[in-house]
């Protein structure tokens, strides 16, 4: 069995389309610093590893986390890189919880770095890379890369995702609106959080509404911005966190599943699953997540969830599958503020990755500011207390889900 | 026997890349349209920058942006130097005419070196530990083509 992980602080560095005022190293130490001045106590002599990551081939530079190590504050440290697409983020926080829960002698605390500078690279290469659903498809077929936007859908990400979302309003017999109002209180939270890319405190779902069709039923304004920007969270062990903040998030339980049915659906999937939105994977995730941490009723022992979503049907989709709310219920809930600030169970107060998404970085965010919120140092912190909390990733080749579940308790129910 | 029957199909992503240097090297580079190479100043340790960085690596110092910076002169040491037969940044790999040397250079005054060719230099006579002089370009644009290269003080 091994150890007990605490987070103890969790940095940001400024967001937006374009940090043409810092290079990508630069862009990194703004997260780490910002990391460690919420743990005034805590210098770079007490970190023991670094684990980082970025998307792979992303921003034309490889292997960045060697050039920058000097900027981590990682020289002469061990180091490791983690790259899985879209859940890179959530897949170097369980890096560093790995590390300090493996209780390797002289690992006692390490900082989980991710980050992406979009605005350097094309993103549609770097896409190519990992992200097209249909990647394995077009392998399968033996289909090249500059026909997949002709064949299966239309712009990377967004194409996978109209799918889902078209299946999800089926299901549910929601309706665009439902979908806008999504987008509303993510840009609306996203306005009081100080490092997100996308601002609008006056978002209504009019205005929505009103742009064009990228996919259909997605939206211009519906769909996650591409942002700059960086997070670090700082990851140590039950004993050592006390002395390091006042309130110590312990890590109780993490999963990183993939589960091959959430590629798009129909020909690639050998288990003839056709239903883009079921997303069997997420719930494998978040399944083994709570039952390491003991959580028997998640809709009544979660208090905050940070879910991964840059479009918005995804979002309903995540806290439905991840056992947040009944099977097509999360629609009524963001209708009648449930999800809100100050509902029972609000929802990605920070804006989410719809507001923010660097992509490397967006799911290390996830967990980084659910336990801001349970620390009550969030930037846009819910006024309730938050005993537990939930960070979610989604990426890989689209097909991979990470999940962390937070909590200010240490204790384990099944030990 | 097999490989005959594999289809070749042939496809083309285009890929555009931009860097952002940051605004250190952004003063480094507007600094070379007066022909000045500049340095920054790590506060702990004292070791001097060329090109500026935001991040002393050994003492994790923030350097800030608005102060620490050292005016340089035009003149350094050579630290190594490798000779090519070929044309650098051509990558036809075509034979040059004459050798190029190719040197890590001091900056007087700095503790780093940048890399660039040394110019009207024999390669008989090329020699670690030689005093070398930056050959600007005439009209400098504010970027690291500015510096054609070094020569011999």
């Amino acid at each position: 069995m091994g150890r007990q992980v605490a987070i103890v602080s969790a940095g940001f560095s400024e967001h937006a389309s374009k940090r043409s005022d810092v290079n990508i190293a630069e862009l990194v130490s703004e997260a780490v610093e910002d990391c460690l001045k919420k743990a005034p106590s805590v210098s770079f002599e007490d970190i023991d590893a670094f684990a980082t990551g970025n998307m792979p081939g992303f921003e034309g530079s490889n292997l960045p986390e060697l050039w920058m190590a000097d900027w981590m504050g990682a020289r002469n440290k061990p180091l490791m890189r983690v790259t899985t697409g879209g859940t890179t983020g959530g897949s170097v926080g369980i890096a560093g919880y790995y590390t300090v829960t493996a209780g390797l002698p002289g690992i006692d605390t390490v900082l989980a770095i991710a980050f992406e500078q979009q605005s350097q690279g094309d993103t549609s290469v770097g896409l190519a890379n990992v992200a097209y659903g249909e990647v394995s498809l077009l392998n399968y077929l033996g289909l090249t890369y500059d026909q997949v936007g002709r064949l299966l859908s239309a712009g990377a990400a967004i194409g996978v995702a109209a799918y889902q979302a078209t299946n999800y309003m089926h299901k549910t017999k929601i309706v665009e609106e439902d979908l806008a109002r999504v987008v509303v209180q993510n840009r609306r939270n996203a306005a009081k959080t100080w490092w997100a890319h996308l601002k609008m405190p006056n978002l209504t779902i009019e205005q929505v509404l009103d742009t064009p069709y990228i996919s259909f039923p997605l939206r211009y304004g519906m769909v996650c911005p591409a942002s700059d920007g960086a997070c670090a969270v700082l990851f140590t062990t039950e004993e050592k966190a006390k002395n390091m903040c006042d309130i110590p998030v312990y890590v109780n339980g993490v999963a990183s599943v993939a589960h091959e049915t959430a590629i798009l659906g129909y020909s690639a999937s050998g288990s003839a699953q056709i239903d883009p939105s079921e997303q069997l994977g997420a719930m494998k995730t978040s399944e083994i997540c709570y039952q390491q941490a003991g959580i028997s009723f998640p809709r009544k022992e979660i208090d905050y969830a940070e879910v991964y979503s840059p479009f918005p049907n995804q979002e309903l989709m995540w806290v439905e599958k991840l056992g947040l709310f009944e099977e097509t219920t999360a629609p009524e809930m963001y209708k009648n503020g449930v999800t809100a600030l100050n509902g029972e169970l609000p929802i990605c107060c920070s804006g989410g990755v719809n507001s923010t998404n660097a992509i490397g970085a967006s799911a290390l965010e996830r967990p980084a500011v659910a336990a801001l919120q349970i620390m009550g140092k969030a930037s846009n912190q819910v006024p309730k207390t938050v005993h537990t909390a939930i960070g979610h990733g989604w990426g890989g080749s689209l097909n991979l889900c990470t999940m962390m579940v937070m909590s200010d308790e240490p204790q384990r129910k099944w030990r | 026997m097999t490989e005959k029957l594999v289809v070749t199909n042939k496809g083309f992503v285009r890929a555009d890349f931009s860097f952002w240097v940051g605004l250190y090297m952004d003063k480094f580079y507007d600094s070379f349209e007066n022909k000045k190479i500049i340095g920054n100043k790590c506060s702990k340790c004292g070791k001097v920058f060329v090109p500026p960085r935001k991040k002393c690596g050994k003492c994790n110092e923030t350097i800030p942006l608005d102060n620490n910076w050292v005016n340089l002169p035009n003149t350094g040491t050579l630290l190594n130097y490798t000779i090519t037969h070929y044309k650098v940044s051509d990558r036809a790999a075509r034979k040059a005419k004459k050798p190029q040397i190719i040197g890590m250079v001091q900056i007087d005054g700095s503790d780093t070196a940048i890399v660039y060719r040394l110019l009207n230099i024999d390669i008989e006579n090329v020699k670690i530990g030689m005093k070398l002089k930056i050959e600007w370009e005439e009209k400098p644009k504010g970027n690291p083509a500015d510096i054609k290269g070094f020569v011999q003080v």
